[in-house]
């Protein structure tokens, strides 16, 4: 069966329920949950439906759409996937299915709540889907502004700070590298935004490397704010910790990815020698935040925190990948990607469901979770070995193929990098032990475990997302690859 | 010989002109105690007829007046600016004096006086009539700045703008005369052709100084900026609100005019200056709205910073800069009236401008905290909104003339503006307020601000047709 429209249905569908809700008066709160659950659950579903019908012996980009948007120009709304696209939309539905359950636990302001998540969350879908350099960017930054009110008004702790402080940074980022892509385009002269152009032009017109040599460095620094490179993490940390638990979710899960995305989508296949003489930088950066976050993460005493930190120090791996220009590597940051944003967001719901109740974050006071909450502590045990690189779980396979990617190139960045793994393990470990096992701490006798079966939905869903692709990784790499060679050859 | 006149040409000032006499002796016949306010009904109704007016004139061009004014696609896009402006002034203006005491009928008139006057910049095709037609607007702004009588704000506000607009009116004066001196001509056309074989003397360099002056006192870029903080501060609101858009847009007619047009041939003498003024005003601005606590005060230094940003579209030279300065201009004005006429009917219900006052707007009125939202997240340059697409042309531009380095100062202050923008909306969302009690907005009301967010949200979404009129004023500019 062929859906027409399949890929603009998925930014169709939660656009039009947010303008339902624009319409609903705010006290009909079964209705506003009820709608905004819908429609994130049918995107979801399409985004599974195209990640299985995509022909990934073909390859290509295809369910392409085009409609010219602002011809004086060259921008069209172009939609369209690769194997690439399939997986990170795939990992999109899965974590805004979860988050969006998880937000049944917000009370107050709910319509202004969920209106700016499926902002998020749209902006999100938009920038993976997009075929079009303007329209990736116009996504990007609807992505990433509504996180300030949502952490501003929802979020714990030093809110406004950490809103002020994530959003600066992203959108410091995202303008240096729409600077970036906007040199790109005069520079090529194509009058085009569309990327498929650009590449076919670029195959046999590759740009002159000193322009490459300075446009690659301001996406990569500019697009990898997002990815929180070295040393631009701190927004990071802080902003997750005091989001409410779906936009910490969201924003380490998915939206994080969409620097990575970029960079593999727009700097190294468009841009080759140039990464070639910048990538041994990066190399370095991703040791650097490998290191220094994961060390750092040692230190937190806060749940949250110590996930940060640990989000950004994987992304040093994701980097490394990045840096290694292979296919076995490329290969292994997609697939980390989906990996580690699943983990992600299963460990901040998992964070969310225990401080919604303890109201308390930090370690010390935490102890003996495991009584009280079994299910809850069953999970994040297993979170915490897929975050550890523990074989069976996707984690491993992605951080294997990365590692055996840079090996090649990069001897002592890969062992240091292995390093991290060891760090990770430490700090995983530790976090079980303080918080979930020991004594129980008798102020959480009255705690209540995760029940209902709509309770534990998100979290069995994420983490039988985590064991299946890790005991059966080809079922997404054979997609992920497809999408890869094309890179790996343009830039041989 | 008399010259011959095209009545049609100048229709739309002619009607405009003769509104304003009817206004004045409706204004006598009506009893002075007349409840309802029936020259602003009247006012609101003839400028709607106006606009259908101006539609129907679009393919309409010539000169007349032996060559003084003219009718391009250039001045039916700012005219289009202009009557847009005035629809979304005269609602503000109905709500700001309701809770007002003291005759509002004058203001009407002078607000009309002003359209006039902006529409006559629009379309002057000499440096006299130019002269004339600023004058005829600064004075009526000069009138309606210092209106509220007993207000002593407004009263400085209006003395400080009289004196340094008039100081300005004589430079404009001074430079014509030295451009008169070299050229032997105040006619647009006649400059152009001496432009265009003549490289520039510094008696012409002189003269331009000062009428550059001038207009950089309309537009409110550094260092003829000084008045803009104590004057949109001090000034009623929708005076203020008429300056931020109306003065401005007209600042940057002449500008495309005297810049794109006339001295087009000696622009590489002139781009590194404008840039060089651009990033000056941007950075001044922004840094400077940052520790600002009156809204009116904070929108002003905003204005400064937008101006700098529509000065990269002068500096860098190109068609594409004359269009997105007037894409910018566009946006700019549903964005800007939008949180004017919030700040208006948040004064009618808290009798106050100050920040501090606006703490949890969102929970005494959604709708109006809402639209400030889009407002503030439209100027900051947040997509779907106008205001993104506005900028990213502006960048383009900027990036296709090479200056690269202007562009990375536009990127820092966007995230200062940010910065900003995000305070208040902080106040309005998250913190607490004072006083709980809802603001009430009537219908009519709620469907202009209907309006005024369908245009921010539509032209920022569908930005193609309204780049394409942009464009087209721009190629189709004559002398």
């Amino acid at each position: 069966m062929i859906i027409p429209h399949l890929l603009s249905w998925i930014l169709l569908l939660p656009m039009a329920a947010t303008l339902f809700l624009f319409m609903i008066p705010s006290n009909q709160v079964f209705w506003i949950r009820r709608i905004s659950n819908v429609a994130v659950l049918l995107s979801a579903l399409l985004s599974a439906w195209v990640f299985a019908a995509y022909n990934h012996t073909a390859g290509g980009f295809q369910f392409i759409e085009k409609i010219p948007w602002v011809v004086p120009f060259g921008i069209s709304y172009h939609v369209g996937v690769d194997g690439i696209n399939t997986v990170l939309i795939l990992l999109l539905g899965l974590c805004s299915f979860a988050g969006i359950l998880v937000t049944q636990t917000i009370k107050e302001r709910i319509k202004e709540y969920y209106i700016l998540f499926l902002l998020m969350i749209i902006g999100t879908y938009g920038a993976f889907l997009s075929l079009d350099i303007f329209f990736f960017y116009f996504f990007h930054e609807i992505a990433a502004v509504p996180a300030y009110l949502l952490i501003a008004v929802w979020g714990s702790g030093r809110k406004e700070y950490g809103a002020m402080k994530l959003t600066l940074y992203l959108t410091a980022g995202a303008s240096i590298a729409l600077i970036a892509l906007i040199a790109l385009y005069h520079s090529l002269g194509l009058g085009t935004f569309d990327l498929i152009q650009i590449q076919q032009h670029l195959a046999n017109h590759p740009l002159p490397v000193e322009i490459q040599n300075w446009i690659f460095p301001l996406i990569v620094v500019g697009f990898g704010i997002t990815l929180t490179l070295w040393p631009f993490y701190t927004w990071a940390p802080v902003g997750y910790a005091t989001a409410p638990t779906s936009v910490s979710m969201l924003h380490a899960g998915v939206l994080k990815k969409l620097g990575a995305y970029a960079i593999l989508r727009f700097a190294i296949p468009l841009m080759p020698q140039a990464a070639a003489t910048w990538m041994p930088v990066v190399a370095t950066l991703a040791v650097l935040n490998i290191l220094t976050c994961g060390l750092i993460a040692l230190t937190q005493r806060d749940l949250k925190y110590i996930l940060g930190y640990s989000s950004c120090s994987h992304m040093g791996y994701i980097l490394l990948g990045l840096a290694c220009m292979n296919i076995i590597g490329l290969s292994g940051i997609v697939l980390l990607m989906f990996a580690h944003g699943i983990m992600a967001a299963l460990g901040f719901a998992l964070i969310g469901s225990v401080s919604d109740q303890t109201q308390t974050r930090n370690l010390d006071e935490l102890g003996g979770l495991t009584k009280r909450m079994p299910f809850i502590a069953t999970c994040f045990a297993m979170m915490a070995l897929a975050c550890a690189g523990v074989p069976g779980f996707a984690n491993f396979v992605a951080e294997i193929m990365v590692l055996l990617g840079a090996w090649d190139h990069y001897r002592w960045q890969t062992v240091l990098a292995v390093l991290g793994i060891v760090i990770t393990a430490v700090y995983m470990l530790k976090t079980i032990r303080l918080a979930f096992q020991g004594p129980l701490n008798p102020r959480w006798a009255k705690l209540t475990d995760a029940k209902t079966p709509l309770q534990k939905l998100p979290f069995i869903l994420l983490l039988t997302a985590l064991i299946v692709v890790g005991c059966w990784p080809a079922l997404i790499l054979k997609n992920i690859e497809s999408g890869i060679k094309p890179i790996a050859e343009r830039i041989r | 010989m008399f010259p011959i006149i095209h009545w049609n040409l100048i229709s739309l000032e002619l009607l405009i002109t003769t509104t304003i006499v009817l206004l004045v002796v409706i204004d006598i016949l009506l009893p002075q105690k007349a409840k309802k306010d029936w020259i602003g009904i009247l006012s609101f109704i003839t400028l709607l007829i106006l606009i259908g007016f101006w539609l129907a004139q679009h393919n309409l061009t010539g000169k007349t007046f032996g060559g003084m004014f003219i009718v391009d696609s250039l001045s039916w896009f700012f005219k289009g600016i202009f009557l847009l402006a005035m629809v979304f002034v005269f609602t503000m203006t109905q709500q700001f004096f309701k809770s007002l005491p003291g005759r509002r009928n004058e203001f009407y008139l002078l607000l009309w006086l002003a359209l006039l006057g902006m529409c006559l910049i629009a379309s002057c095709a000499d440096f006299l009539l130019l002269f004339i037609s600023i004058e005829i607007l600064t004075i009526s702004l000069y009138v309606m700045t210092a209106y509220l009588k007993s207000d002593k704000h407004s009263l400085e506000a209006g003395m400080k703008y009289l004196i340094l607009g008039a100081l300005a009116s004589g430079f404009l004066l001074f430079g014509i005369s030295f451009l008169y001196g070299a050229t032997h001509s105040t006619r647009f056309e006649a400059i152009q052709g001496y432009a265009s074989t003549h490289s520039m003397s510094p008696m012409i360099l002189f003269g331009l100084v000062l009428i550059f002056a001038a207009v950089g006192f309309k537009i409110a870029c550094v260092p003829f900026s000084l008045w803009v903080p104590d004057v949109y501060q001090g000034a009623p609101t929708p005076v203020t609100a008429l300056l931020s858009v109306g003065s401005k847009a007209a600042g940057f007619a002449i500008l495309i005019r005297l810049f794109f047009g006339i001295f087009a041939s000696w622009h590489g003498q002139w781009h590194l200056v404008l840039a060089a003024l651009s990033a000056v005003t941007m950075c001044y601005g922004n840094l400077a709205a940052i520790f600002q606590t009156n809204i009116k005060r904070l929108f002003g230094y905003s204005s400064i910073g937008h101006a700098g940003y529509l000065l990269m579209g002068a500096a860098a030279g190109s068609t594409l800069g004359a269009s997105a300065i007037n894409f910018y201009l566009l946006g700019y004005l549903f964005t800007n009236l939008a949180a004017f006429l919030v700040i208006v009917l948040f004064f009618i219900a808290a009798k106050s401008d100050e920040l501090e006052d606006y703490a949890g707007l969102s929970q005494r009125s959604g709708l109006l905290a809402c639209v400030l939202l889009i407002a503030l997240m439209s100027l900051a340059g947040i997509p779907p909104l106008v205001g993104f697409f506005g900028k990213f042309t502006l960048l383009m531009a900027t990036v296709q003339s090479g200056l690269v380095w202007l562009a990375f100062i536009a990127a820092v202050n966007i995230v200062i503006s940010l910065y900003y923008y995000l305070m208040v909306v902080k106040r309005i969302y998250v913190d607490a307020p004072r006083n709980t009690s809802p603001i009430p907005v009537s219908l009519p009301t709620r469907l202009i601000l209907g309006v005024l967010i369908l245009g921010i949200v539509g032209i920022g979404i569908f930005q193609g047709p309204f780049l394409e009129a942009a464009m087209t004023a721009v190629k189709g500019m004559n002398f």
